[in-house]
């Protein structure tokens, strides 16, 4: 009989207060995994803007979303000129819906003659002309899932439109997109002049930072943005999820050790006698410690596997809802698994070790004293 | 013996001297001015009406507590000045306690096995002793029954295994029959003196039975924390 034969043997031994607790680890990484599986997912697809063209950086308003981000073609010119700019394309965004299967259809206005420069590539069809009201072109997989072709119509906002073209992002956020041409999309929304991003390119051999520097100190009502964290940083909205996200973190820790540790305390004074056997069998309070936490290690690797096959099993469910289909493209990164782990062993230390350190005090005379 | 240990020079493997011990912050006096040796190998039993101190006495012999004043040597250790009394429970002292407190989770090896963890034994020496104490102690073959599969005689001899499992040099038993019938306290008895002889342990037994103190080389009688009588004592 080795230690963690006993360990395992003891855990085993007492089946159901094991399954209560590992439960209890499981809902606190249920809770953590979907959480960061949901937050980190819409993130992700939101921040599928930043690769709808091929740019260093973009721009928007200050303060604002980046979906929500109100510019206008001043800017833009402005932005062109600052040293290290080559080139910058504006770009208006809206978002809508096409059916059931489309609940979140995103459209970008844009000028034709800004479709290539953008790094778009068009694989059938052609490009609209500037000023057509009724002409859209469709992203590949929009164009796959619908099975469209350029002469085919698609109804957008209750508006019949023809499909000229077929356009090729090489992201999954843009190819699922329709463009419009920009000055007939800016009536439609009222907009004139007015546009959401700026996708812009730096000359070659400057560094990117700067130009991003010299733009945001070129209005205090821009600002540039690069990656995924500044993405999140720039949006209120997603810091707001992002701080939601890692509350209920910390009280899913906090509850799940609550109830971890209500169990091995109901646990512990089932064992006093058996902890006072040993302990005068010549066992060392360290030894003692080390065999309650070994079975609460046991009972949170079990909980931490339910918790992760429950949570990827409830951001199936979310992603499958009518109304996030599309928007919830789950996204596993290697982080949450290292996220549900560190949380069942928050849960679990933080539970076990009061119950633990109760036990190791116990005196054995005393202990065998109790029924 | 006591008169063999007189002889022989022999060093005690216990020896208490004045030993006072009290509770409630002096209110309860349980043992006062406690004074005996036991020989090595000696066969000592302690009697006495309830709340006379065999317990405190018992406790403070296994070090699982310490006396308020006077010396108490046990194999050698000052047990009011162990470093790791844990160490001297596992080592050098064998528990038996009335109700055998097995743990009923685990079978007679695993009971006996428990004993030894902490030692420098490896898993496979560990199986093997406690294997060897089953078959010592007359249960072959019943290795893997759980207590609740074993009579009540049996579960003491798992005890007794247990208790020598790291070949202590003093066995400690409060009322080792106490729950049991006639048969089986016969038994323990027979073995507990085949272990004195075989496993060259010395015995102190807490009983009121009066068997218990037939089979002791001694008997020593407390009454409110004092020895009253220690038969055999020049």
């Amino acid at each position: 009989m080795s230690f963690a034969w006993l360990v395992l043997h003891n855990v085993w031994a007492k089946k159901v207060r094991s399954m209560l607790t590992a439960l209890a680890v499981a809902v606190g990484v249920l809770t953590v995994v979907s959480l960061g599986v949901v937050t980190d997912s819409i993130r992700t697809t939101a921040s599928g803007v930043l690769e709808l063209a091929e740019a260093e950086f973009v721009v928007a308003q200050e303060g604002i979303g980046v979906l929500d981000s109100a510019l206008t073609e001043t800017q833009l010119d402005m932005v062109r000129e600052l040293p290290g700019v080559d080139n910058a394309v504006g770009v208006l965004l809206n978002t809508s819906e096409l059916g059931d299967d489309y609940p979140l259809l995103i459209q970008i206005g844009v000028r034709p003659e800004d479709v290539r420069p953008m790094g778009v590539r068009i694989s059938a069809g052609q490009e609209f002309d500037a000023d057509a009201e009724d002409e859209v072109m469709v992203g590949i997989r929009l164009a796959q899932d619908l099975e469209l072709t350029p002469g085919d119509s698609l109804e957008i906002d209750g508006e019949q439109r023809t499909v000229v073209g077929v356009f090729n992002t090489g992201s999954e956020f843009g190819d699922g997109a329709v463009m419009f041409p920009l000055v007939s999309f800016q009536a439609e929304q009222m907009v004139p002049a007015g546009l959401s991003l700026f996708f812009v390119q730096t000359s070659g051999g400057v560094a990117v930072s700067e130009v991003q520097q010299t733009v945001e100190e070129s209005s205090p009502l821009l600002t540039a943005i690069r990656d995924l964290v500044e993405f999140g940083q720039s949006d209120p909205g997603f810091e707001l999820i992002t701080a939601i996200d890692q509350a209920a973190m910390i009280i899913a820790i906090g509850i799940g050790a609550l109830v971890v540790m209500n169990t091995m305390l109901l646990s512990l004074v089932e064992r006093y006698r058996e902890f006072g056997v040993i302990r005068a069998l010549g066992w060392s309070r360290r030894r003692l410690v080390g065999l309650v936490l070994g079975e609460a290690m046991v009972i949170a690797s079990v909980g931490a596997g339910v918790g992760v096959g429950l949570g990827f099993l409830t951001v199936w469910i979310l992603s499958n809802l009518p109304d996030l289909l599309g928007v919830l493209e789950p996204i596993y990164e290697p982080w949450i698994f290292g996220r549900a782990l560190i949380t069942a062993i928050a849960v679990t230390v933080l539970g076990v070790m009061y119950p633990a350190l109760r036990a190791a005090r116990l005196s054995p005379q005393e202990a065998m004293r109790r029924e | 013996m006591s008169d063999q240990l007189a002889d022989d020079g022999a060093e005690p493997v216990i020896e208490a001297v004045e030993v006072r011990k009290t509770f409630n912050h002096g209110a309860v006096v349980a043992l006062d001015g406690v004074t005996f040796e036991v020989a090595p190998q000696e066969h000592v039993a302690i009697t006495g009406p309830s709340g006379c101190g065999k317990s405190t006495l018992l406790h403070l012999l296994a070090a699982l507590d310490v006396p308020d004043s006077g010396t108490l040597r046990v194999a050698g250790e000052d047990v009011a000045r162990l470093e790791r009394p844990n160490e001297f429970r596992r080592e050098r002292v064998g528990l038996v306690f009335q109700m055998h407190n097995l743990l009923p989770h685990l079978d007679a090896l695993g009971n006996v096995g428990i004993a030894m963890f902490g030692t420098s034994m490896g898993r496979r020496e560990r199986t093997e002793r406690a294997q060897e104490l089953l078959d010592l102690v007359g249960l072959d073959g019943l290795g893997h029954r759980r207590p609740p599969e074993l009579s009540g005689g049996e579960r003491q001899r798992v005890a007794l295994a247990r208790a020598l499992a790291n070949r202590p040099s003093v066995l400690i038993a409060d009322e080792p029959t106490g729950s049991l019938d006639t048969g089986s306290r016969r038994l323990v008895l027979q073995l507990l003196e085949r272990l004195r002889v075989e496993e060259g342990v010395t015995l102190v037994v807490v009983s009121h039975d009066e068997r218990v103190l037939d089979a002791a080389d001694r008997v020593i009688h407390l009454r409110d924390g004092r020895v009253v009588d220690d038969e055999g004592e020049d």
